[in-house]
């Protein structure tokens, strides 16, 4: 079995915003992250992910629980874990004074290594993360993409067993998130433990070996993508599209046999089903009787997307609690 | 246990290096900023209280030597305050570039340590710069007095003067935020230097007792006292033990205030 790299067992944050109101931005979190996975944290703004990350990289003090690292409590060895975890912030918090080289050298020295090995690990990782041409350049000079990549490397320049990366990909483009995942899951292979949050559905569908959805400061649902899956109760949806939509055709499919849910969307009538092959007969059949013709219907399976929005209730944007 | 404890402190020790090294690097690539900083204040009033007044006849050619020891006790205070202070409100809240040091597996006491150093290697140089200026625009108007025993002193109390600087440094540097830098000099470094016996002797106040009693809390005036007592002891000052006693108790009050501060702001709450 494998182990587990981090475990928090009922941590709980409560922020005073005055002497009398206090807003509880986490309330009871119980995780186990194994060595070697990629643990994804999600949940809509202000569900408590970034104060989480910041309680897990000892960053803030939980109001009560404990967090511990390879079986050890950070509260009490905060020194000691952070030599465990590297963290990459949401926002740049690169040194603007220094040079990107700088950065992972003068990282390298706060975590203890000696100039030699500082200077090894710099180029090991300018050259991972494709930084080498451009090394001696102040980061205020660095594109986006460039600086988010940059914020990882220096991250792993201490060689942590577990990386926090919270948003990681936020603003960057389509072609630059591709990039930044191939250099993320090939630290993975490398044996580090990534834990991280996103905006980003497809991405922990797609890369995530397990991922835990928060809301309103709780883990509503854990586990591997399709296991969440298994947590609508339809993940299959047939999509169609009439000639001539009315509001009346929702109502009626409801009344069909295997329909679990109906969603109207801009003139698409989503039928949600449990079955993978539901029939299709009973249904053509409805629609032949409707006043109007049918132009497409197809079939799919629900995504990460239909899971987050099923659990965290509206699944839209809510007030943001927490910065 | 001790050889985990030698390599946390081997650790801190290194990670204190880096971390000083780290702001020395990125001020020393901005030099001029810092000369003018550090040089222009002392030197303009150096220039306006020791050259030209003198010279018009508005005060008298013992003057300067009334101002040189709060010149200097000047220069190192607002020196190293600034030194410690200004980087470290712009680090924690406009580019965040201290959260990385904060993440170094040290403790988060070595961050502030580190930060104070700076203030106080820069202390220092505040007063080197200052020492030529005054020779070369007052030399002529000095008298000092300097034995070997009062250089041993001197040395002790500008240490403790740039120590006393970089404690008050990072308690304001926890306290202003990065809009209020611009109040902080009207607000707070003027009030600081017009009321710390810069240019007149803390004894000479018995005139406005509660002046005298009131400019007590304000650092730069035993820094100023002590330097007179060495520098100048033919001319009135506060008795040097007293002076230093009020630099130690200055150094102690905001140490604490300041690292208790900053170890707030670091670890949240």
């Amino acid at each position: 079995m494998t182990k587990n790299i981090l475990q928090t067992s009922n941590v709980t944050k409560d922020f005073f915003i005055s002497k009398n109101r206090k807003i509880e931005a986490v309330k009871g979190i119980d995780l186990e992250v194994k060595q070697g996975e990629i643990f994804g944290f999600l949940g809509p703004n202000g569900a408590g992910k970034s104060t989480m990350i910041s309680m897990l990289t000892t960053q803030k003090q939980p109001t009560s629980g404990e967090i511990l690292i390879n079986d050890r409590p950070i509260l009490e060895n905060p020194e000691w874990a952070r030599q465990k975890i590297g963290v990459v912030a949401q926002h740049n918090n690169l040194d603007k004074g220094l040079t990107a080289r700088e950065n992972l050298t003068y990282h390298a020295k706060y975590f203890g290594l000696d100039d030699s090995t500082a200077n090894q690990r710099a180029d090991e990782y300018l050259e991972k993360f494709g930084l080498k041409d451009r090394q001696h350049d102040f980061v205020r000079s660095y594109s986006g993409g460039m600086a988010q990549r940059l914020k990882i490397a220096r991250a792993m320049v201490h060689q942590p067993e577990i990386l926090f990366l919270d948003e990681p990909t936020t603003g960057l483009d389509p072609a630059y998130r591709a990039i930044l995942w191939e250099q993320i899951l090939a630290l993975n292979k490398a044996g580090t433990t990534i834990f991280l949050t996103t905006h980003y559905m497809e991405e922990p569908e797609q890369l995530c070996d397990r991922i835990a959805i928060v809301d309103k400061g709780k883990i509503q649902a854990i586990g591997t993508t399709e296991e969440l899956k298994e947590l609508i109760p339809a993940n299959n949806i047939i999509s169609i599209t009439f000639s001539d939509f009315s509001p009346e055709f929702a109502q009626q499919a409801e009344r069909l046999p295997e329909v679990e849910n109906v969603v109207v969307k801009e003139e698409e009538l989503l039928l949600y089903v449990k079955s993978a092959h539901p029939d299709f007969n009973q249904i053509m059949e409805w629609i032949r009787t409707l006043d109007t013709s049918l132009e497409t219907i197809s079939l799919s399976k629900s995504t990460l997307d239909d899971v987050f929005i099923h659990l965290t209730s509206k699944g839209g944007i809510k007030d943001d609690r927490t910065a | 246990m001790t050889e985990q404890h030698n390599t946390q402190t081997k650790n801190s020790w290194g990670a204190f290096k880096a971390m000083v090294k780290r702001d020395l690097l990125v001020q020393l690539r901005d030099k001029w900023e810092f000369v003018f900083r550090v040089a222009m204040l002392p030197f303009m009033l150096i220039l306006l209280y020791g050259y030209i007044l003198p010279r018009i006849g508005l005060v008298s050619n013992e003057f300067p030597n009334q101002m040189f020891p709060g010149i200097v006790g000047m220069s190192i205070l607002v020196t190293g305050i600034h030194g410690t202070a200004i980087p470290l409100t712009m680090d924690f809240n406009v580019s965040r570039e201290i959260e990385d040091r904060l993440m170094a597996p040290v403790n988060v006491g070595v961050v502030a340590l580190a930060k104070m150093c700076v203030g106080i290697i820069e202390a220092w140089i505040g007063g080197l710069i200052v020492l030529p200026l005054s020779l070369i625009f007052m030399g002529n108007s000095l008298d000092l007095t300097l034995t070997l025993q009062g250089g041993g002193l001197l040395l002790v109390v500008i240490l403790l003067a740039s120590i006393s600087s970089a404690t008050l440094g990072l308690l304001v540097g926890t306290i202003i935020k990065p809009s209020q830098v611009a109040a902080m000099f009207p607000g707070f470094l003027i009030p600081l230097v017009f009321l710390g016996s810069v240019f007149f002797s803390w004894n000479t106040l018995h005139v406005t007792p509660i002046i005298q009693v009131l400019v007590l809390l304000n650092p730069l005036v035993y820094v100023n006292e002590a330097l007179r007592a060495i520098l100048t002891p033919q001319l009135p000052h506060m008795s040097l033990f007293i002076s230093i006693i009020g630099i130690l108790i200055s150094i102690l009050i905001m140490g604490y205030w300041g690292r208790k501060r900053f170890i707030k702001m670091a670890v949240g709450n």
